[in-house]
């Protein structure tokens, strides 16, 4: 029997149905990887949930403080939008660089994030963004912060019956700079072999604020605060970019896969760190940034 | 003039328009799905097949196993296009990841699919072996039990003296060069139609070789040629992987125990990394080298790493396999051994620019090196020792054609070889590269066709020559116009159908716009000599006086006196005059010294390029390529670059970034996000296209000549940039990175 | 055991009426149902492009949606362009320009065209390549649809729609 598909139109019809159904549910988002898992009958619900219809899950919501972004909203219309452009540049960038446009256009955030790929660009941005995850299930709403959100690969802090509804990006302090970095070892359009977050906020030429993460090269989207404090209070100076970038390429534990090798990957996520940093320090390359980026 | 000129392909707007009818797109009623259950183990006995739960499955039609090959007037359960050693389905043994064991037809996909995890096979795995170095060693497991140390065939060339040349040499280098298989990647998957009635097979296929497909399923069935007609539509793509035979034998032979329906199998992207792939090869050249320059011996050790089943391998290595792994120079003494070696990984066969890419890959990163320990300029290197007209190759035979300078020469002044430029001192290293190979194309071959002038001014060209993308509809078209100076719009082709146009060997080896070429104009002498014989005693002249004009006969020196062939038919009551062309090659090598005829022409073809090499990463960027070919008389300027910048694209790839990985025989990247094809914005930032033409040469297929050097002239450019040699295809950041970095 | 269900789909102008589960691939029912054969199956992962179609105007690959997910949108593909006989200048440019060997891709690549032209104001060789280096070619065209693409796009900043 194949799969039947609901369309909800509102989170609370989505949710119950995910908890009717249970184990024989699975959300629809854009498709781009579930469609391929049901076509190759590596799943077999007896449900799917079609999101397409939900009105919460829609659109971009503007606050002083961020940007709640619904999960149903497109790869494509983040790397495109202007407000993201301005103010999250890294993001815009790590989803300008998923796949193809195909792709990006259907492929939406919640369900990138729900995938939890570990090859994959906008996990790695949203680290270095301290985004967190709204989510709804069976007990109510919560909140994870996207730290907290990646267990291993394909693998999520989500509960049964749990759908992200919302990412929630705080706008970084005044004055910083941020940018996304990804490395292809094949062609132009491959999946990182790296992919490299960095933000950075000065204070008269003094680091406040650094935060870099790595993704693709290991199981999950990777931080390192005790690295990152080497700058707090410093000026960010060539000596004290080797050392962070040092530092992450020991504290990491790279994977191995036909983009790259565990111990070429350290080399690399040391290489990238650097060039992030740079890169933020000397504020080029931050496309179409706006004041404050 | 029809040649020369840069007229657009001649079904343009169908294909804009997506109406060309692949073979996908073919329906015909009662038509069923077919499905391949394939091994999962890359060695292994079969302990137990039992189709009889699929069976039950509703909309599952019939169910092929080897057991269907015992019954009475069954086909033959082998086949092969030199040695017999391959079973339609497997009976016993399975000897690589992805070898068919049983095939199902159904009404639906989604039955077909249902039934092939439904059939229940026990395998008892056996030792298995993977690389052809290691196969080829006695004590190996077998991959065929009657073939101990896996060396199927050990063909030889034998030049010169090569002792003397090596004592006289002031230098020796040898070096190890090896290529990973790797995938053809045609957007169009495999597919075939096969249907049988009243004791005659219909086979409709994406094949690059008719008329082999059509003897391959007589013999496979003991019918006489004729009861077998193979029909091709346009292929969306080919590269070699659809050349010789592929499916046709296992899809005509589950169409046979459906009975009557048609059967048609369309292959999965995953199983085309599992059905042709690009010899794996293990290279290991010796050069001998004067001071000056001057080369005095070579030799040259090849393990080709043929897969499970020899398929054409030991064809190619009769000549191929010895002649292209040489290289285009004058050398007095040339010693080749190659091996063909069967492992447990799916069959090897043609690949654009088969053996010629293996071995340029070896010989011109080998004349750097030799450059480099001489201290000399590798274009100067290269200048002394290519082969020019009236020079003798290795073989014996006296090389005519000979502009191996000139297309090496050509490429080398667009990169600016000469000019002084800045190689960097930071991250980025810039460096230049280049290479030059000559490649055979068949001997021994023949094409035909046939030139039907119709009492309504069409000229129909029947042509069993495949239309792949290259445009060889459209240039022949326009040979056939030229030779009949019957206008181009006139000119319509028919083909490739063996119930319909003559026999042609195959189209590959850049031998169909040539041979076929050649074909046709002695079909259009034949033809105009036909219409002046019929003409002249109409006009009550000598058919000597007469020529054709338009679209008719006139008397030559007197234009008013004209004759329209619609009238020249009519008055004889014939509705078409018709001519036969042929063209044939001789040629072949002995096989214990390689000596003889390798082939009628050579293609010819060399690249330039400047390269920028991060030292942190080991990522290339390829600022700049020039291509230059060899391209003797140009039929359609416009298509003949469009094949020449294929060759680049698709060298590329090759050189950077294709490999199918196996792990124990299991494929890793049986798709195509992790095998990855070159795009758009991996193409050098400037690309240029040199073609050397000469209006009284020969004509030539240029869809192979200038892809084999391009991962020479990168590895070369990248050796020039930061000094070190990657000798093992694909060239990825990694390799470079360890290198730089003694890892 | 099929359960199939009706769907009323808006492709090139026309609504169409088709009975398939709901799971069927969008490719599928256009390829089988709808007889639209310039969509293709290459990779069947999405990344290819020979399958790409318009919706909502923006391309998409119909190899990795479902039937049940594009029921109210407008869908596009090359059989909708032009009319009337007369090609689309996209098309035209392609012939033109040789862009395209054996022209299994050609459909992608002229839809991703035709939705560049239409969703960018601004063409430059990053959006050139944000749109079309996601289709890909293995006979190695892309110089000339570049070409092609180019000369469209210049035409088009000198009037035509």
């Amino acid at each position: 029997m194949r799969p039947e598909v609901l369309h909800p139109s509102t989170l609370s019809d989505a949710l119950a149905a995910l908890a009717a159904y249970g184990e024989e549910a699975r959300p629809l988002a854009g498709g781009t990887a579930l469609v391929l898992l049901l076509h190759h009958r590596l799943i077999a619900p007896r449900v799917l949930i079609c999101l397409e219809e939900v009105r919460e899950l829609r659109g971009f919501q503007f606050a002083e403080e961020g940007i709640r972004i619904g999960a149903m909203v497109r790869l494509q219309e983040l790397a495109r939008f202007p407000q993201i452009r301005e103010r999250l540049p890294a993001l815009a960038l790590a989803c300008r660089e998923v796949g193809n446009i195909r792709i990006r256009n259907q492929a939406t955030l919640g369900g990138n994030l729900a995938e939890a790929d570990y090859a994959s660009d906008p996990p790695i941005a949203l680290m270095a963004l301290e985004a967190i995850l709204e989510v709804h299930g069976p007990n109510g709403p919560r909140e994870i912060p996207i730290s907290e959100f990646f267990r291993g690969p394909y693998t999520t802090a989500l509960e049964p019956g749990e759908l992200i509804t919302a990412v929630r990006t705080p706008f970084p302090p005044p004055g910083s700079r941020m940018t996304y970095l990804k490395f292809r070892t094949r062609s132009a359009e491959d999946r990182p072999c790296l992919g490299v977050a960095a933000l950075v906020a000065f204070e008269d030429g003094i680091c406040r604020e650094l935060r870099i993460a790595v993704g693709a090269a290991c199981e999950t989207p990777q931080r390192r605060p005790e690295v990152e404090r080497l700058a707090i209070g410093r000026p960010l100076t060539e000596v004290v970019i080797r050392a962070i970038a040092q530092g992450y390429a020991d504290q990491i534990e790279t994977l191995n896969d036909l983009r790259g090798s565990a111990a070429y990957r350290k080399r690399m996520i040391e290489v990238h760190v650097r060039r992030a940093l740079e890169e933020v320090r000397d504020g080029h390359r931050s496309f179409s940034a706006g004041a404050g980026c | 003039m029809a040649i020369g000129r840069s007229v657009p392909v001649r079904d343009a707007e169908a294909r804009v328009r997506g109406a060309v009818a692949y073979l996908a797109d073919l329906r015909l009623p009662g038509m069923l799905t077919a499905k391949i259950v394939r091994s999962p183990f890359p060695h292994a006995r079969i302990r137990h097949l039992d189709p009889r739960p699929a069976l039950r499955i509703p909309g599952v039609v019939a169910i092929l196993t080897a057991e269907d090959f015992n019954r009475p007037g069954a086909p033959r359960l082998f086949y092969g296009v030199d040695r017999k050693d391959q079973p339609v389905v497997a009976r016993d043994r399975v000897r690589y990841v992805g070898e068919p064991v049983a095939a199902i037809a159904a009404e639906t996909p989604e039955a077909a699919e249902e039934a092939a995890q439904a059939i229940e096979v026990e395998y008892e795995e056996l030792p298995a072996v993977f690389d052809p170095l290691t196969a080829a060693k006695p004590e190996a497991p077998r991959v065929h039990e009657d073939c101990p140390g896996n060396v199927f065939l050990h063909t030889r060339l034998r030049h010169g003296d090569l002792e003397a040349g090596f004592a006289a040499a002031d230098l020796i280098v040898e070096e190890t060069y090896t290529t990973p298989p790797a995938c053809h990647a045609a957007l169009e998957p495999h597919g075939v139609i096969a249907q049988w009635a009243d004791g005659r097979l219909t086979v409709w296929s994406a094949t690059q070789a008719p008329f082999v497909v059509q003897e391959t399923l007589a013999e496979l069935f003991g019918l006489p040629r004729e009861a077998v007609r193979v029909i091709v539509p346009p292929l969306g793509g080919g590269y070699g992987g659809k050349g010789y035979v592929r499916l046709e034998p296992l899809t005509a032979v589950l169409a046979w125990k459906v009975g009557g329906r048609p059967v048609r199998l369309i292959l999965e992207r995953s199983e085309e990394f599992v059905t042709l792939t690009r010899h794996a090869a293990w290279i290991r050249i010796r050069t001998g080298v004067r001071r000056d320059g001057t080369l005095t011996a070579r030799q040259v050790e090849v393990y080709w790493g043929a897969g499970a089943y020899a398929d054409i391998t030991p064809r190619l290595l009769r000549s191929a396999g010895l002649v292209r792994v040489v290289g285009p120079y004058r050398i007095p003494a040339v010693h080749v051994d190659a091996y063909g070696v069967y492992t447990n990984l799916p069959p090897a066969g043609p690949f654009r620019g088969t053996m010629s890419f293996e071995g340029a890959w070896a010989y011109e990163s080998h004349m750097d090196t030799i450059a480099h320990a001489l201290g000399m300029d590798p274009l100067e290197l290269r200048r002394r020792n290519l082969l020019r007209p009236g020079d003798r190759f290795c073989t014996g035979e006296v090389i005519e054609e000979a502009f191996f300078w000139e297309c090496l020469e050509a490429a080398a002044r667009h990169v600016g070889w000469d000019q002084p430029y800045e190689k960097g001192e930071g991250m980025r290293r810039r460096g230049r590269g280049l290479a030059v190979m000559m490649k055979s194309t068949l001997p021994r071959s023949r094409s035909e066709c046939r030139l039907v002038l119709r009492a309504d001014g069409v000229l129909e060209l029947h042509t069993g020559t495949v239309e792949m993308g290259q445009g060889a509809h459209t240039a022949l078209a326009q040979i056939a116009a030229a030779e009949t100076e019957i206008p181009l719009e006139r000119v319509q082709v028919i083909g490739p159908d063996t119930a319909q146009v003559p026999y042609d060997a195959t189209t590959s080896a850049s031998r169909a716009t040539s041979m076929m070429g050649a074909a046709i104009r002695e079909a259009a002498a034949r033809l105009k000599e036909e219409m002046r014989r019929r003409a002249a005693p109409l006009l009550e002249v000598d058919p000597e006086e007469l020529i054709l004009q338009g679209a008719g006969v006139t008397l030559r020196g007197r234009p008013e006196v004209w004759i329209a062939w619609e009238e020249v038919l009519r008055r004889h009551g014939l509705e078409a005059l018709e001519a036969h062309g042929v063209f044939e090659t001789q040629g072949g090598l002995d096989p214990e010294t390689g000596q003889g005829i390798a082939s009628p022409h050579w293609h010819q073809g060399a690249g330039a390029c400047e390269v920028e090499v991060d030292i942190e990463t080991g990522k290339v960027r390829i600022l700049r390529y020039c291509a230059a070919a060899y391209a003797g008389r140009v039929i359609n300027p416009a298509l003949a670059t469009l094949q020449n910048e294929g060759n680049m694209v698709f060298g590329l790839g090759q050189a950077l970034m294709e490999q199918i990985f196996f792990d124990q025989g299991q494929p890793l990247n049986a798709n195509m996000s992790d095998y990855q094809i070159p795009s758009l914005r991996d193409l050098p930032e400037v690309l240029e296209s040199v073609l050397l033409e000469s209006p009284e040469g020969s004509i030539h297929g240029l869809g192979e000549m200038t892809l084999p050097p391009v991962a020479p002239a990168i590895a070369n450019a990248i050796f020039d940039a930061v000094g070190v040699r990657i000798r093992d295809l694909p060239i990825t950041p990694e390799k470079i990175w360890r290198a730089l970095h003694g890892e | 055991m099929a359960n199939r269900e009706r769907f009323a789909l808006h492709v090139n102008g026309q609504i169409h009426v088709v009975e398939a589960e709901p799971t069927r691939r969008l490719l599928d029912v256009l390829r089988a149902d709808l007889g639209l054969t310039s969509v293709r199956e290459g990779c069947g992962i999405g990344v290819c492009g020979a399958c790409t179609v318009l919706m909502g105007g923006r391309p998409v690959s119909s190899c990795l949606l479902l039937v049940s997910q594009v029921h109210h949108q407008e869908i596009v593909t090359v059989e909708g362009l032009g009319g009337n006989g007369v090609l689309h200048p996209v098309q035209q440019a392609f012939i033109e320009h040789f862009a395209f060997q054996c022209a299994y891709c050609t459909p992608g690549f002229i839809l991703s065209t035709v939705a560049m032209l239409e969703k960018e104001p601004d063409l430059d060789e990053q959006v050139l390549g944000e749109y079309l280096s996601g289709n890909l070619c293995r006979c190695g065209s892309y110089l000339h649809i570049l070409k092609a693409v180019r000369t469209v796009a210049r035409g088009r900043q000198h009037g035509f729609s």
